[in-house]
């Protein structure tokens, strides 16, 4: 070995020990997150819809079991801003309970489905072999299920998953047929990262399996995973949407966004901001998703597309790190 | 490069030859590209005449501008390229033309083959299918008789057998080298009068190399076309190429005749270049060249001699302005045409050393070199290690057919300070030798023996460490090495955690390292995509060298970089083999690399070790006919050499493992073989020779016809 | 090949069995049909209920596992898929649902298709051209609006239109007018149910295969192959037409096969919106019956459409791609 000490490498070894590499690549995944601005566009108008679906009961005095005898299937007023239902309830106290029914599907939807799908489909990569052939039979198999059935099923059945609230039987019916795809793609991914120099150098270094997953297989799918997260929610929005559309997905007393865009339908000419502005909000919550999503890919991925985009950003990596 | 003729061009044209005869000429061409980091100047004033029936090569490293030159005379380049300047064909200016005026000559009068042969046919059609279509585009009225006719003309021309046959394969049906060959027989369909060639045989193995070469060098013979040879390989172009015009930063640095450059080169550049390069055919016992640094970005404008940064005789005056491409002053026995574009080519005379002037460092002695090896001790040994995969056939349907012997009893040995080389054809089994040794375990087939410990005990995580950190790997690709969101502090922090060290050693040692492999340590934050790919082969280096080794296993280690930067790396292992006293374990393509850094070298072929023994005995005196063949294969940086050698051109392919026969595998490819009566054949055919040595023979060899005579119908000579 | 179908028929014939049988045990855990009986006038007693039902082999007393063997003995030895709780053969009625649903679904599969694949190779050639950038926006667009609510959005365009010209013009629900003479007539009235439902899955169904044809198509644009067949003296156009077209459409035979059982989901919406009597408009009713028996039918029949996709996928590759086919 040699050992060559100068006062040069002192002065850097100082430096390298001020500097926390791990904030310097949030931070670069933040700048070029916020340097897309419909991605930014995006993520205020999905984070002003999580806001009202929190605090939106605020904005009304009503709430979603009252109705108001005086004011039946009336327009927006004054007093009911966004109007009230043939039943004489606020639509405003609807909306905001609806967005929030949407919302938590979404979030709870496409966050377990990505952690069941990188679980599942890491353990297919890892062992291969006949747990892997087991497990994508039992995938395949799942894939091949009418979806749209088994919810069907599962939330008009009278039987023992009858005692669950519908949000919650609806939640859990979605997941069982989310992550399939994502599952597949994180394990053709996963067998083609562990076929990386990198990842062999680390073997051949004897650093040990777990270390490898956790230090060069999980960030490289990291941003697959991100970018599914947000895909996922916007999926699981719109199929609750759909399914409660056709009357199958959240049931009454539960109310959602699509609960309220189906039992609109029937009288859209007499009352249509019953169906307009329940659709709306829907628009705003996937279609802000949706404008993210390009934002978000090019932060994570350090060889996306827009190359001259991330070079842009070198000098500034530059800054952070040294 | 303005287009006034200057005094040299004058000279030039009154001299050696008139622009007017020039099959192909190109003037001030200048190419422009739009990209997200501004206007890339990719190609800056490239002028040359094209004489019918010669060959012009192209030589340059990735990026300067070669192939760009090439597409834009194609008029292959996007549309959003911004051209300028003169292409003439017989006289007739190409630029500005449109893509359908453009067709009538594409194909036609300049044809064009490309550098990977798997991508550039379609998948989807037969390969009959695209050479007709090539006939059907400029012969619309020929019948469908005569162009199937003149299609299996072609590809017997170029050495298809059963052409006929052959028609109806897809590409995927062919090899590389046979793809390559369909390419020269679609370019060639029409007898154009320009063959332009773009690194046609870089994707390719020596021995195919040669082939593809030599079936270039017919179809020039049965066309008369003048070919432009472009390429990185001073070898390649030397035996071929009558000019020579070297670019460097989207300019021509230098002109004149294959003699000129290769024998008088008056630019700085090219001289490096050409000591930059080893030698396969010399025992070099002193360090290649090293151009430091990297070529200009393009984005930016030049205001001085693009070479400058790089340039050991840089002095102020080579910082204002670009220099022109002059003529060099007359020199006895010296063209007119050879011109260079540097402002001290006088100081470069015709002894000019490019080891002095770049300043090559001396070669470094290890410790272990005064040592006899047998009293060295072993680092590494293999006993009959084997290897043998199933072969499956078909893309859906997986059935086996077979079983592919991919390492077939391999025995050899590593000594400390010693570097051992295996070399051959891909497919031979010697990237399989290597992850046998990196992946070992109880169950292999065979022992392999890691600083005195067996495979065989391997069984718990102490030994396996322990043989683990005597061993480490430099891999191919310094891309795909590095985790691209790792900082070089972690890459080179992630063995020494590996091992438990404490923080403040840990930065300690990365510093040393950083300095060790000549970096700077200040970069230890970036990202690997910030470094240059001679670079981060650095810290791939370093890496590799963190926790100590003993034996460092090098991966085709300098395939994937420039000539210029590769001489930088491997002087780099050089020194690091003397001042660590490490022992590698190359594999390596490139023959030349082979003979300047190994001390040892095995020639594999079809899994099995055919020849082994000190460098420079089995370089010298090879005694088995596949390493005849494989080393006159080549090609070597010096035209007259080049000219007059004696070449074995190897008929066919790798064979198919599961063809392999009873006895030598070799003797379906084998020179000697092939010359042998009848009677002698017998032998080859139904015993296998032994890997032994002669009596006093310096090496071993496994053949029973050593030195035997070569059949005729191989041996080629161009004279 | 055939081996090759067969083996593969093969497996998915076991997968179809297994989320079959999943199915089955999940309908009659969770749909009970007496709960409904118990809503007719006059009510009939429970024991009245469970007489009946066994009679319909849909005996509420036995378990799970018990009911899954007799109507699996009924299939293996019959083909009997059992019947609805008002007595109904399953059977009986499937081939009529199926026919239906074909009949809706044909029409616009094709059309999808083709528009679909022409506008991704439109697109593509125009890239970043205005053409391009109004068609692949569309498509996003469509990816954030659920399938029934598109379907509804069509039915008020088509409504409004009908009232803008005063007479009714389209038919948004429905099959067929019962009682229309045959002929020319008839021909106009059917013209006049298919339209609507057609229009709406087809504008809303190509987004997918025009992104994917797209993006395959640029993929190949560059491609090595398309500059040697420009070498050669194709232009751009015919290189492009001739070569990359080709090789991109490899990876759409594909999808397209796998997008047949998406669409059959899709036809679910579609038919519950234009109320079409088709399977998956049965299928939706018969749970809300808390019919067992046909749930599980219109379920396997899911299956079995997506392990045809699946296969036609594996073929239609062949079919395109020289590289996998079987010597």
């Amino acid at each position: 070995m040699t050992n060559i000490i100068d006062p040069i490498a002192e002065i850097d070894e100082a430096r390298v020990a001020d500097q926390d590499v791990v904030i310097g690549k949030s931070r670069i995944i933040f700048r070029r997150f916020m340097r897309n601005r419909t991605a930014v566009a995006g993520l205020f108008i999905f984070l002003a819809l999580f806001l009202f679906s929190v605090f939106g009961g605020f904005l009304t005095s009503w709430d979603k079991d009252t109705i108001d005898p005086l004011n039946i299937g009336m327009p927006p007023s004054p007093d009911h801003l966004l109007g009230t239902t043939q039943a004489g309830i606020d639509l405003m106290a609807l909306i905001v309970d609806g967005t929030r029914t949407s919302i938590l599907i979404g979030l709870i939807v496409g966050g377990v489905s990505v952690l069941i799908s990188a679980v599942y489909g890491c353990t297919m990569a890892f062992f291969g072999g006949k747990v892997d052939a087991t497990m994508l039979f039992i995938l395949e198999a799942l894939i091949m299920m009418p979806a749209i059935l088994v919810v069907a099923v599962a939330t008009s059945g009278s039987g023992g998953l009858k005692d669950l609230p519908s949000w919650l039987l609806l939640i859990v019916v979605l997941l069982f047929f989310s992550w399939m795809g994502t599952a597949r793609l994180v394990r053709s991914l996963s067998m083609s990262l562990m076929q990386r120099d990198y990842v062999k150098a680390a073997k051949y270094m004897g650093v040990p399996s777990r270390r490898i997953v956790w230090r060069h297989l999980v960030p490289n799918i990291g941003s697959l995973l991100v970018l599914d997260f947000t895909r996922g929610i916007t999926g699981a929005v719109l199929a609750e949407v759909a399914f409660s559309f056709i009357g199958i997905g959240i049931k009454l007393p539960d109310v959602s966004l699509g609960v309220l865009i189906g039992q609109a339908t029937g009288q859209v000419s007499s009352f249509p901001w019953m169906f307009w502005v329940p659709l709306t909000v829907m628009f705003l919550l996937t279609g802000s998703l949706a404008m993210m999503n390009d934002g978000l890919r090019d932060a994570f991925d350090p060889s996306s597309s827009s190359i001259g985009r991330a070079k842009r950003t070198k000098p500034q990596t530059a800054k952070v790190t040294n | 490069m303005s287009t006034n003729t200057t005094p040299a061009e004058r000279l030039r044209d009154a001299g050696l030859y008139a622009p007017g005869d020039a099959v192909l000429s190109v003037r001030d061409l200048n190419v422009r590209f739009n990209s997200e980091n501004g206007v890339v100047h990719a190609v800056r004033g490239v002028d040359f005449d094209l004489m019918p029936g010669k060959t012009l090569g192209i030589v340059g490293e990735s990026g300067s501008g070669k192939s760009v030159t090439s597409m834009a005379v194609m008029g292959l380049l996007p549309e959003t390229a911004d051209i300028s300047g003169s292409v003439r064909f017989k006289g007739k200016e190409l630029l500005g033309l449109s893509d359908k005026a453009m067709c009538k000559h594409r194909g036609n009068d300049i044809a064009m083959v490309f550098q990977d042969p798997l991508s550039s046919l379609t998948p989807v059609y037969t390969v009959g299918n695209q050479i007709i279509e090539a006939l059907t585009v400029h012969n619309p009225t020929m019948s469908k008789q005569a162009k199937e006719a003149r299609a299996v003309d072609l590809l017997r021309m170029v050495g298809i057998p059963s052409p006929k046959d052959r028609l109806k394969a897809f590409p995927h049906e062919f090899s590389g080298g046979m793809r390559q060959r369909v390419m020269i027989a679609i370019a060639i369909a029409n007898d154009p009068r320009v063959l332009i060639a773009d690194e046609p045989t870089t994707a390719l193995d020596v021995t195919i190399q040669a082939q593809v070469l030599e079936v270039l060098h017919t179809a020039q013979e049965e066309t008369g076309a003048a070919v432009v040879m472009i390429t990185h390989d001073l070898g390649v172009v030397a035996g071929m190429a009558d000019d020579i015009m070297v670019m460097y930063a989207g300019k021509p640095v230098e002109t004149g005749t294959v003699e000129d450059i290769y024998y008088n080169p008056r630019m700085p550049y090219t001289l490096g270049l050409l000591g930059a390069v080893p030698r396969v055919d010399t025992a070099t016992k002193q360090s290649l060249v090293p151009i430091e640094g990297t070529p200009p970005n393009l984005a930016l404008p030049v205001t001085g001699c693009s070479f400058a940064a790089r340039c050991p005789l840089v002095s102020d005056a080579c910082l204002h302005g670009e220099p022109e491409l002059i003529a060099v002053p007359g020199v006895e026995g010296q063209t007119l045409g050879h011109r260079a574009a540097c402002i001290k080519s006088n100081e470069l005379s015709n002894d000019a050393d490019a080891h002095k002037i770049f300043h090559a460092p001396p070669k470094p002695v290890s410790k272990f070199d005064g040592v006899a090896r047998v009293e060295r001790e072993k680092v590494l040994e293999l006993k009959d290690v084997k290897k043998h995969f199933p072969l499956l056939k078909g893309a859906l349907i997986k059935r086996r057919i077979g079983t592919v012997k991919a390492v077939d009893g391999l025995s050899f040995d590593i000594r400390e300070g010693e570097c051992v080389s295996i070399v051959g054809e891909s497919g031979c089994g010697k990237t399989t030798t290597l992850l046998e040794i990196m992946e070992f375990h109880p169950d292999q087939v065979g022992e392999v023996v890691i600083g005195g410990v067996s495979n065989k005990v391997a069984t718990d995580h102490k030994t396996t460490m322990t043989m683990r950190k005597e061993m480490q790997m430099v891999f191919q690709d310094p891309t795909g090495a590095l985790d691209p969101r790792f900082t070089v502090y972690e890459v080179l922090a992630e063995p020494l955690e590996n091992l438990g060290m404490p923080k403040a050693a840990i930065k300690k040692r990365i510093m040393e390292l950083m300095k060790l492999v000549g970096l700077q340590p200040d970069h230890v934050n970036r990202f690997p995509n910030q470094f240059s790919g001679g670079q981060r082969q650095r810290i791939g280096i370093a890496r590799a060298l963190a926790v100590n080794p003993k034996l460092v296993v090098l991966d085709e280690p300098v395939s994937a970089l420039d000539v210029s930067v590769q001489a930088g790396v491997i002087n780099l292992l050089d020194k690091l083999r003397a001042e660590l006293g490490l022992s590698y374990l190359m594999v390596a393509h490139d023959l030349s690399v082979v003979r300047h850094i190994s001390d040892r070298v095995a020639v594999m072929y079809l899994g099995k070790i055919v020849e082994t023994g000190d460098v420079d005995d089995v370089f010298d005196n090879p005694r088995h006919p596949y390493t005849r063949a494989l080393l006159s294969a080549i090609p070597v940086p010096d035209p007259n050499l080049e000219r007059t050698r004696e070449r074995i051109i190897l008929q066919g392919d790798l064979p198919s493992p599961l063809d392999a026969p009873k006895g030598c595998n070799f003797a379906t490819r084998c020179p000697v073989f092939a010359a042998l009566p009848a009677a002698k054949q017998e032998k080859c055919l139904t015993l296998e020779p032994p890997l032994a040595s002669e009596k006093d023979g310096a090496q071993d060899f496994a053949c029973f016809f050593p030195d035997g005579e070569i059949d005729a119908d191989m041996l080629v000579v161009h004279a | 090949m055939l081996k090759y179908l067969m083996k593969r028929s093969g497996i998915y014939l076991i997968m179809i069995f297994l989320t079959t049988s999943a199915g089955y045990f999940l309908a009659v855990s969770s749909l009970k049909p007496a709960v409904l009986e118990q809503e007719k006038i006059p009510r009939p007693t429970p024991e009245q209920v469970n007489a009946s039902f066994r009679g319909l082999g849909l005996d509420p007393e036995k378990n799970a596992w018990e009911r899954y063997v007799e109507w699996l003995g009924g299939i293996i030895t019959r083909w009997d898929w059992g019947r609805s709780p008002n007595g109904a053969f399953v059977n009986a009625e499937f081939a009529d649902r199926v026919m239906v649903s074909t009949r809706l679904f044909i029409a616009s599969i094709i059309l999808t298709l083709v528009i679909g694949v022409a506008l991704g190779v439109y697109s593509a050639a125009r890239q970043y051209k205005f053409q391009d950038r109004v068609i692949t926006s569309y498509s996003y667009l469509v990816h954030i609006l659920p399938a029934p609510i598109a379907y509804f959005l069509v039915q008020l365009g088509a409504i409004s239109i009908n009232e803008a010209v005063g007479e009714r013009i389209f038919f948004v629900t429905g099959i067929s007018t019962p009682g229309i003479e045959p002929g020319w007539p008839a021909f106009v009235d059917l013209v006049a149910h298919y339209a609507v439902p057609t229009f709406a899955m087809t504008i809303f169904g190509w987004a997918g295969y025009q992104i994917a044809q797209r993006q395959y198509l640029l993929d190949n644009v560059n491609a090595d192959f398309v500059r040697t067949a420009r070498a050669k003296g194709l232009t751009r156009n015919q290189a492009i037409r001739k070569h990359a077209l080709r090789v991109s459409f490899i990876p759409v035979a594909q999808s397209i096969a796998f997008t047949i059982p998406a669409i059959f989901t899709g036809g679910f919406f579609a038919e519950a919106i234009f109320a079409w009597p088709g399977i998956g408009l049965w299928s939706i009713q018969a749970i809300s019956l808390q019919d067992v028996n046909v749930a599980t039918a219109t379920l396997a029949y899911g299956s079995v459409i997506f392990a045809i996709g699946a296969i036609l996928a594996d073929f239609a590759t062949t079919l395109v791609d020289p590289r996998v086919r079987v010597q």
